[in-house]
């Protein structure tokens, strides 16, 4: 490895100094995520990066990648860092490159109904643009005010909307990637569909950054709906409430989004907003669309509530909860950290999954909340958080709920989602003989191992010597199976609020 | 549009246009040469090897079969295994340059094809013949079904409608398609919203090493589980993989449904018509358009208009009447309408077979995919070609929710590779004149040449390579 000094020279070169940062402040906002990691974590992992770059053009980001070979540091690329489990996180130093400045939105095609958007560009900004000129994203990912395009591109995100245009990888028309060898390719057939023999944009949708860096990608855009409204029925039992979510699938419903919340999240938000609706597990639709159809909808809606003995609530509140879509998790703020467990789940076996989930939450004695919703037909997101401190040696345990998560998904027909560092053992519990075929994805694009090395399909530690240079996939699952463990036989249930406690909460 | 062995054709003319005695030739020439076998333009090697083709042909019942086949190609019956893993013995055995001497390779065998066969056969290996594996299994409370590569759309689409589901997805050219015929030969399937592949959640196949892998969930899909090999190489997926069977997304069973006819004496008010439902936001299951020449073929007996639209709208009762009131208005510009026609997808499995037969007598080229404001240019141009070639031509084409549409030109003219040939150039030049119009075929995926292009056709061939390592699923052919 050359010398860090001589690195920084080189960066310096192609960036200039003002875009490149290698003072500790700097570099530790970009030791994590989204998900807070316990401090033993740096035990195994070197999470802090040498440097930050900050390229500004996709030549730019080519002439990095070319650097590396020079100077032998690895590459991670980075969004809005709302990633979960380390994805866009070092664990061996090496250059970050913060893609946040590639934010432009470069063109809107009425025509081809494609908008052409930069990497670092957030959703909301592109979602606003889209809008202003009369169009809509078909798909937008549920923290699109800070996840990028690129970010959202590589988790393989769902979001709002899929239940009605279909996924998100639908709707990337074709990506412009920094291929670890520093060339720059179109991954895309083209909206024309020319090359439909030899697309490789499904390959990075998903990827975490390991086979290339995104740069910039066309999406498919939708003319704006003519009406968009949101409605809201409110449950007794969180049983109900699940049950409505299959109901609007089996009566063929098309909604734009629906959504299950239980009472405990709302009982998180009293706790932080006074004027935060009653908690109740309460179901979010939302309806796009022309206006007699979005009328219908509801009226099939209304029919379906009264069957399950929903309540409706008023438009006020629909409409509240549908502008802070999204911002789910603000119970953070109730503790000093949180942890999300993002699973896709048989829409028939949605019930049995919610149950799962909190009867977790209530055996390994967590104050946690449970949302879900549909992403088409058959699949639903079920996405439990959890709270925690990670400042106290027991905070960290909590990562045990989203093994134990993701293990129910798996009984379940579905699958936890994202791998990152984090959760590298369920990709062959997920993909069984097809893992092999996964390695050999990365094993085409990055030989060298380059770009996000020891992510996604293994899983390297801060050293770099032989036998201790990965960590065993079932090793990582036997720290969580013990944190899981650690959890179940704490005496006491985590409280971290008085007013949660008071609104009646487990 | 799918492959028929794409990866192996386009290595053998990667690989010939280095061939000194060949080098001279363009590209356009060579493929041309290999296609329409024009062996006097040839050296004799490539002859040979265009003339190995699939010695035997396996029909198969289950796939413990196809895992048997493998193991044989493999050379693992009949030699000693010393108890190794597929995966070692075949490392040993190539190690040791001790077993097949030669490449032996499976290929599925289409039911129908919409085009044409591969260019470069399989070189004297096994063809599987998956007539006679045809299952389908519906999910009891789910909108779901496994089905085995060899059972038709028509036998799906009409079981689901039985079990309370329903198949979104129609072939727009209406050919008695297997399910496999999606993943190996060229059955285009798609509905209004979507591409087929949105369809499929996963793939049972079978390894290159004889085991059992599935591709993907059979019960969700598979955002944020790592790299999506399944819609990466579905196009080309048995060239990767054997595929058994697929998992198919289906939606519940409407509760009423209709097909409506709107005729147009215009192609300006087809497109305009489209263009319109296209922007309204409304989503319909599918649309069918027929030109004057085609629409005989999928409603013989009916007098043709210029242009002939079938939309199938499905829903709650109110739903479909809403519908029809809305779409009345949006297509506004037709001159007749009937709601007592026929599609070709919804009768008795004899009437679409028949159906099927009388479409199959015409000569299909690929697909051109345009924007819909230029489908009555097609069709125009494709008129006034087919008049400068003694050749009758029509149009088959279904719309897109995005305002795009997939027009399958339809020759009546002899099935001759040299005249195939000569038709598909003729609708790449006329598509080449139409902004936003591109011809999509094998054979124009063979012609591309361009950068980009060849870098990822070439990624994938090295993973096919990675994965199929034993070159047992259609083994590139060297020269």
């Amino acid at each position: 490895m050359a010398n860090l000094d001589y690195a920084y020279r080189r960066l310096v070169n192609v960036l200039g100094p003002e875009r490149v940062a290698r003072a500790e402040y700097d570099r530790m906002v970009y030791s994590h995520d989204f998900a807070s990691l316990p401090k033993p974590a740096l035990i195994q992992w070197r999470l802090y990066p040498d440097f930050v770059a900050i390229p500004q053009t996709t030549e730019e980001v080519s002439r990095l990648v070319r650097l590396s070979d020079e100077t032998d540091l690895p590459i991670t690329p980075r969004g809005g860092g709302t990633g979960l489990f380390g994805g866009s996180v070092p664990n061996r130093g090496g250059v970050l490159l913060d893609l946040r400045k590639m934010n432009k939105i470069l063109a809107l095609d009425p025509n081809d109904r494609t908008i052409t958007v930069e990497a670092g560009a957030t959703w909301h900004d592109v979602e606003e643009y889209a809008l202003a000129k009369g169009f809509s994203l078909p798909v937008v990912p549920a923290d699109a005010p800070a996840s990028t395009i690129g970010g959202a591109i590589n988790s393989g995100s769902v979001g709002f909307g899929s239940m009605r245009h279909g996924s998100l990888r639908d709707s990337v028309v074709d990506l412009e990637v920094v291929l670890p060898d520093g060339s720059v390719i179109r991954t895309g057939p083209g909206l024309d569909g020319s090359g439909a023999f030899a697309n490789l944009t499904p390959l990075f949708f998903g990827a975490e950054g390991t086979l290339g860096i995104v740069t910039k990608a066309v999406l498919s855009v939708l003319p704006k709906p003519e009406e968009s409204k949101a409605v809201a029925f409110c449950f007794d039992r969180p049983e109900a409430g699940v049950r409505f979510l299959r109901e609007i699938v089996d009566a063929g419903l098309s909604p734009y989004h629906a959504s299950f919340l239980d009472r405990e999240h709302f009982a998180f938000e009293r706790a932080l907003r006074r004027e935060s609706p009653e908690p109740a597990h309460t179901v979010l639709v939302s309806l796009q669309g022309p206006k007699d159809e979005v009328a219908a909808e509801e009226k099939s809606l209304d029919t379906v509530g009264s069957s399950l003995k929903a309540e409706r609530l008023g438009a006020d509140v629909a409409s509240d909860l549908w502008a802070r879509r999204h911002t789910m998790y603000g119970a953070r703020r109730l503790s000093r950290g949180l942890v999300v467990s993002h699973n896709l789940v048989p829409v028939d076996r949605l019930e049995e999954a919610v149950e799962a989930a909190a009867g977790l939450i209530r055996r390994l004695k967590l104050n946690g909340a449970i949302h879900a919703a549909l992403v088409d037909a058959s699949t639903a997101s079920l996405a439990p958080y959890v709270l925690m401190d990670d400042t106290r040696p027991s905070g960290g345990t909590a990562l045990g709920f989203v093994k134990k998560m993701g293990d129910a998904a798996l009984a379940l027909g579905g699958h936890p989602m994202g791998l990152g560092m984090l959760m590298v053992f369920n990709l062959r519990r997920m993909h069984g003989r097809a893992t092999g075929a996964m390695g050999s994805v990365k094993h085409v694009f990055d030989p060298k191992r380059k770009i996000n090395g020891g992510k996604t399909i293994e899983v390297w530690t801060k050293f770099n010597w032989p036998l201790i240079n990965t960590i065993p996939p079932g090793a990582m699952a036997a720290g969580l199976n013990l944190a899981a463990f650690l959890r179940r036989i704490k005496p006491t249930r985590d409280r971290f609020v008085r007013a949660y406690g008071r609104t009646g909460g487990a | 549009m799918h492959d028929v062995g794409f990866l192996r054709d386009w290595t053998f003319i990667e690989e010939a246009t280095r061939v000194p005695a060949l080098a001279e030739m363009v590209r356009e020439a060579l493929v041309r040469a290999v296609f329409v076998r024009d062996d006097r333009a040839l050296t004799r090697e490539i002859v040979e090897t265009l003339s190995r083709p699939p010695a035997v042909t396996v029909k198969v019942k289950d796939d413990g079969e196809i895992r048997k086949l493998v193991q044989v190609v493999n050379g693992e019956e009949g030699a000693s295994t010393l108890g190794l893993r597929a995966e070692d013995f075949h490392y040993f055995r190539t190690a040791l340059g001790v077993g097949r001497d030669r490449e032996i390779g499976l290929i599925p065998r289409p039911r129908t094809l919409l085009t044409y066969d591969w260019l470069v056969p399989e070189q004297r290996g096994l063809q599987i013949d998956f007539g006679g594996y045809a299952d389908i299994e519906f999910a009891e409370r789910a909108h779901r079904a496994v089905a085995q590569v060899g059972a038709t759309w028509k036998q799906l689409y009409d079981r689901a409608l039985e079990a309370g589901h329903y198949a979104p997805f129609v072939p727009t050219v209406p050919l008695d398609f297997a399910l496999g015929d999606a993943l190996w030969g060229d059955a285009p399937f798609a509905s209004y919203q979507w591409e087929f592949h949105f369809f499929v959640q996963a793939l049972r196949t079978i390894s290159s090493y004889g085991h059992r892998t599935r591709i993907g969930f059979e019960a969700v899909s598979n955002h944020g589980s790592g790299y999506d090999l399944l819609h990466a190489v579905l196009p080309l997926a048995d060239e990767f993989f054997i595929p058994v069977a697929i998992a198919l997304r289906l939606a519940p069973k409407p509760a009423a449904r209709k097909t409506l006819t709107y005729s147009f004496d215009d192609g300006a008010k087809l497109v305009a018509a489209l263009d319109n439902l296209s922007r309204s936001g409304r989503a319909v299951d599918w649309i069918q358009v027929a030109d004057a020449v085609a629409a005989p073929m999928l409603r013989p007996g009916m007098a043709a208009e210029a242009f002939t639209a079938q939309v199938m709208v499905g829903g709650s009762v109110s739903r479909v009447t809403a519908m029809e009131k809305a779409l009345d208005g949006l297509l506004a510009g037709f001159k007749s309408k009937a709601s007592d026609v026929p599609n070709p997808y919804d009768g008795p499995a004899d009437a679409y077979r028949k159906t099927a037969e009388r479409v199959a007598r015409g000569v299909f080229v690929g697909e051109v995919r345009l924007p819909v404001r230029a489908l009555a240019e097609l069709q125009a141009a494709l008129k006034a070609y087919a008049e400068q070639t003694a050749a009758k031509a029509g149009l088959i084409a279904s719309a897109r929710a995005s305002g795009t549409v997939s027009a399958f030109p339809v020759f009546e003219s002899a099935r001759e590779r040299p005249r195939i040939y000569e038709l598909s150039r003729g609708v790449q030049q006329i598509a080449k004149k139409i902004p936003g119009s591109v011809f999509v075929s094998r054979l124009s995926h063979l012609w591309r040449d361009d950068l980009d292009y060849v870098r990822r056709v070439d990624l994938l061939r090295r993973l096919k390579l990675e994965i199929d390592a034993a070159h047992v699923v259609q083994p590139l052919v060297r020269l």
